[in-house]
């Protein structure tokens, strides 16, 4: 698994230009029904690492637990193609083992940030009125608390588990996915199928359901991937600053802090899990960003 | 569409944020496992001296009143005490609050020169080759978390070259010169991460403000660019950017807790995490509310600055 390789195309990727000249009326419909070559990319990056993460424990060169004490601190080669850190252990497969906590951690995240903010969204934007008050007042309030040191404080009591530290973070998505979701009940308010079904005598709880969350689902999966890397980047600063998940099960964060001490004589255990992280992040930003704006052009006129 | 006083429902709002915040950090001692008054005292302390220490910081109470007796000591400048160094947490706060805020004017000083001229210039020709590439390179380094590139700085910087200093921090009254040096490389990492998100915030304005028909009338007048881009384009396109640096430097005061971490820089962030560390919750409660009073605050002012500058904006529907 070579990562320099998967950076140039995904370099040029980035220079589609979503917010380019703006589309002319005529011009909606779908110009291009194949998948671009970017998505792909990102797509097949993310899915790799999955893959990784799962066949890991069938793989018995991958544990991330070993030594190889006649090579400790290797550099990159046959033997341990990303090389080995201090105590001989072979970094790719902590790179992997890294990966499965941080995406545990992602998602644990974003189905809490999920089922509560977009429940949260859908009740404020469809109810209006005090619902809307007070959810906006919570989600103020949860906004304007540091949210790092807020999930350190929880840590320092109950301990570094992924439980804590997901949910956590989960809770801090939670005003993000709801100003969302409420921003599209609002628009979609009074738009001329919801008007006609509530025309028509259908029932709100029935309106809500089959013509509401349908079209508030695209722009939740599409910040989803925003929480996704949200949650890898706050879990690895969690685990920079000490509190994040601890060893035999460290994240990427754990991995890439572990390397600190030997930057300087062998930069790539510090450095490897950072290029992984930070590819990751950028694959799931650039989907999230593709569905976002698929989303707005694909959809019907705002 | 409802026209009322101008943010007086705002205010409002931000005033019950913050008793809420206060009330929340008031609960602190409770959850916090262990006795202050056992690690204050030391494990001879008689159970009257305990009990007289709790009534002192307010530890013995319910929330209500706990937050009351830290809002009363609050308005005379009194926080309380730290428990792990016995110094006021006003006087520790003093300290470290211009800390803190120098790191964070550095590194707007490093977003904005590299986000305006960027900006300035991928607006001034959108889909052109420079925009581009500024447009792919902003996207790119988003993906790079603020623990990365100041890993990645200090092994450029201070393993590779051994240029500037990794960790360490000189007061800029004893050593200007030291000071300046141990700035760089938090500022550029706190800096280098938020260019991105100016560049893209900017330029997406810029592109439509260069769209107006006022511009076009000063381009036809025969405005030389420059003039046009910084004096009729610029100025309008900077709120949103206005907004961000505004709502930053609220934050900042809560510290840069990543930053101020990894490169030893003694500021508001770096008192946190040891605080939280060492359970230190005089100190934790401050910074919390510290914190919210600085984004609420900014978000605050940030309001009534745009419906200074924008009055379309008191009348429109929210």
């Amino acid at each position: 698994m070579s990562t320099a390789d998967l950076d140039l195309p995904a370099t040029e990727s980035g220079a589609t230009n979503p917010s380019g000249p703006p589309v002319g009326l005529g011009r909606r419909n779908r110009r291009n029904r194949r998948i671009p070559i970017s998505v792909l990319i990102a797509v097949g990056w993310l899915a790799l690492v999955l893959l990784a993460v799962l066949a890991a424990p069938l793989l018995p060169g991958l544990d991330p637990l070993r030594g190889d004490f006649a090579h400790p601190a290797a550099p990159p080669g046959a033997g341990h193609w990303l090389g080995t850190d201090a105590d001989g252990r072979d970094v790719l497969a902590r790179t992997i083992a890294g990966a499965r906590a941080s995406f545990a951690v992602a998602a644990l995240t974003v189905l809490v940030g999920l089922v509560l903010g977009g429940t949260l969204g859908l009740a404020a934007g469809w109810f209006g009125g005090w619902t809307d008050r007070i959810i906006g007042f919570a989600t103020e309030l949860l906004m304007s608390v540091p949210a790092l040191i807020m999930v350190m404080i929880a840590v320092s009591l109950r301990g570094p588990s992924l439980p804590v530290i997901g949910s956590l973070i989960g809770l801090f998505t939670v005003p993000s996915f709801s100003r969302v979701v409420r921003a599209v009940v609002l628009s979609l308010a009074d738009r001329g199928f919801v008007v006609a079904a509530r025309m028509i005598g259908t029932s709100p709880w029935r309106i809500l359901r089959r013509e509401i969350v349908p079209h508030v689902a695209a722009a939740a999966a599409a910040f989803a991937f925003t929480a996704t890397t949200v949650a890898i980047v706050a879990e690895g600063s969690l685990s920079f600053l000490g509190f994040g998940l601890r060893p035999p099960a460290p994240s990427w964060g754990g991995i890439i802090a572990e390397g600190r001490t030997t930057l300087g004589s062998a930069p790539w255990i510090s450095l490897a899990p950072a290029a992984a992280l930070c590819l990751t992040v950028l694959a799931a930003n650039y989907l999230g960003e593709r569905l976002r704006s698929a989303d707005q052009k694909g959809g019907p006129a705002r | 569409m409802r026209l009322r006083l101008p943010g007086a429902g705002r205010a409002g709002r931000a005033v019950g944020v913050l008793l809420a915040v206060v009330l929340a950090a008031a609960a602190l001692p409770h959850v916090m496992p262990g006795s202050a008054a056992l690690a204050a005292l030391g494990p001879t302390a008689t159970p009257d001296q305990i009990a007289a220490y709790d009534r002192r910081i307010g530890a013995g109470q319910n929330v209500l009143s706990g937050a009351l007796h830290w809002l009363g000591g609050a308005a005379h400048g009194d926080f309380g005490t730290s428990l792990s160094t016995g110094v006021p947490v006003a006087t520790e706060l003093g300290e470290r609050i211009p800390v803190t805020l120098e790191l964070f004017l550095a590194a707007q000083l490093v977003a904005l020169a590299i986000a305006v001229p960027l900006a300035l210039a991928s607006a001034w020709r959108p889909g052109g080759l420079l925009d581009r590439i500024a447009t792919a390179g902003a996207f790119l380094w988003l993906a790079v978390p603020g623990f990365v590139l100041g890993l990645v700085l200090i092994w450029v910087a201070a393993v590779q070259l051994r240029i500037l200093p990794a960790t360490g921090w000189v007061r800029f009254g004893q050593d200007p010169a030291q000071n300046l040096k141990d700035l760089v490389l938090p500022a550029l990492t706190l800096g280098l991460t938020e260019a991105a998100v100016y560049l893209r915030t900017l330029r997406a304005q810029l592109i439509g403000t260069l769209d107006q028909t006022y511009i076009a009338a000063a381009r036809a007048r025969g405005m030389a660019t420059r003039r046009l881009l910084v004096r009729r384009a610029l100025r309008p396109s900077a709120l949103p950017l206005v907004t961000l640096i505004g709502i930053g430097l609220g934050m900042s005061l809560g510290g840069s807790v990543l930053v101020e971490t990894l490169f030893a820089v003694p500021g508001v962030g770096n008192l946190a995490a040891v605080a939280i560390a060492g359970r230190d919750f005089p100190v934790v409660q401050a910074v919390v509310v510290l914190s919210a009073v600085g984004v609420v605050g900014a978000t605050v002012l940030v309001d009534l600055f745009y419906r200074r500058l924008d009055p379309r904006i008191a009348h429109e529907h929210r």
